[in-house]
């Protein structure tokens, strides 16, 4: 977020920017790592069979590859979704500020600041949550159209040992480099 | 050079000698011919043979044999190497087709079929020919043939199904939350935002 923008928010809207650090919890890091390692495990099967990759000689280099790609896919999953949790946030804050205030309309005793407390937590929550997502599906579908495009058009030539090496490693960067540049 | 020569004088006397002698009995003129265009490991290879009386009485006793596939390369799938025609009247064409499978890959000098005959019903002489040669062939490993001609529908159809959960379950799930959201701040916005 750039300093202009920080001198417009108030001071509830600089607490639960406090709460948007960069690391993730426990459980949206397995997640990750979970979709990461999916993702990146799939385009095996393309090389297996259309490729046709010598799968019994390449074992090897499948689970280094894998294992890389899984980091940098998860790499890419967190910067994304770090830079989208900010933009969500302010986008839903009138919805979930709506929403929250309805269902706690009934309630009188609540004081304000509860209330208000309430809405940051839910929102907190609700662009986590899409945010989550949303990186999951954009890094994943820009991952496997960065593999295709790569392994069938760009090292068409290679040799299927080196095309998997190189095409699954440059998407992964890509993915990791274009992640950290949209910030 | 000038051996060469001597000696293809010496086969064309020999040839027209034999021609002389053979005058007026039968004659077989065989091809064989590979009719694929590819040549390749674990698919058919069809192999035909075109035998052609050019003489004036028929060949009688025809027999084709093939011993240049060697059973460690090819199998037969389908029609024989070793067949038997009892006649071949002048002027007329036999044609025999085998149906082969390569059963490994690399170069292979396919060679020339043998034939024997009997000039005519009355000749006892047993006549040999061999037919032309295909020359060598390079047999392609299935691998690499299957990797630039198949279409791989099914393997794509594969794939497709195993990115779709991992594409359309996260975007499911951010495309309820944010129409969720979006239904919420409409009523107000509607007139000036959206």
């Amino acid at each position: 977020m750039s300093a202009k923008n920080k001198s417009v928010f108030t001071k509830e809207e600089e607490l639960l920017l406090q709460d948007f650090s960069r690391n993730v919890s426990t459980k949206s890091s397995a997640l990750f790592y979970g979709n990461a390692f999916i993702v990146s495990a799939i385009p095996i099967w393309l090389f297996w069979r259309i490729h046709m990759i010598d799968v019994y000689s390449s074992i090897i280099s499948f689970i280094i590859v894998t294992l890389a790609s899984t980091y940098l896919v998860a790499f890419a999953y967190k910067n994304t979704k770090f830079v989208l949790k900010h933009k969500i946030a302010v986008k839903r804050e009138e919805a979930i500020a709506r929403e929250v205030s309805r269902k706690l309309s009934e309630d009188k005793k609540m004081s304000r600041k509860e209330k208000d407390e309430r809405i940051l937590w839910k929102k907190n929550e609700v662009s986590d949550y899409e945010a989550t997502t949303f990186s999951i599906f954009y890094n994943n579908s820009l991952f496997l159209a960065l593999v295709i495009f790569i392994s069938f058009y760009v090292l068409k030539t290679f040799s299927p040992a080196l095309n998997y090496v190189l095409s699954i490693g440059i998407a992964g960067s890509i993915l990791a480099l274009l992640s950290t540049g949209t910030k | 050079m000038l051996r060469r020569f001597l000696f293809l004088l010496s086969t064309l006397i020999v040839a027209i000698q034999s021609a002389e002698e053979n005058d007026g009995g039968a004659r077989l003129l065989v091809s064989k011919q590979i009719l694929n265009r590819y040549i390749v490991e674990d698919m058919d290879v069809i192999v035909k043979y075109t035998l052609y009386n050019i003489g004036s009485s028929p060949a009688v006793n025809v027999v084709l044999k093939d011993n240049s596939f060697s059973e460690e390369v090819f199998k037969v799938v389908g029609g024989f190497l070793n067949i038997k025609i009892p006649r071949i009247p002048p002027a007329t064409n036999v044609t025999h087709i085998t149906v082969l499978k390569p059963i490994v890959d690399g170069f292979y000098n396919f060679t020339a079929a043998e034939v024997s005959y009997q000039n005519s019903d009355e000749s006892a002489k047993v006549q040999v020919a061999i037919s032309s040669e295909p020359g060598e062939g390079y047999i392609v490993a299935f691998r690499d043939y299957d990797k630039k001609f198949s279409p791989h529908l099914l393997d794509w159809c594969a794939f497709a199904i195993m990115t779709f959960p991992s594409l359309a379950i996260p975007f499911f799930l951010w495309w309820s939350s944010k129409s969720k959201y979006d239904s919420f701040s409409k009523p107000k916005k509607s007139t000036k935002d959206n």
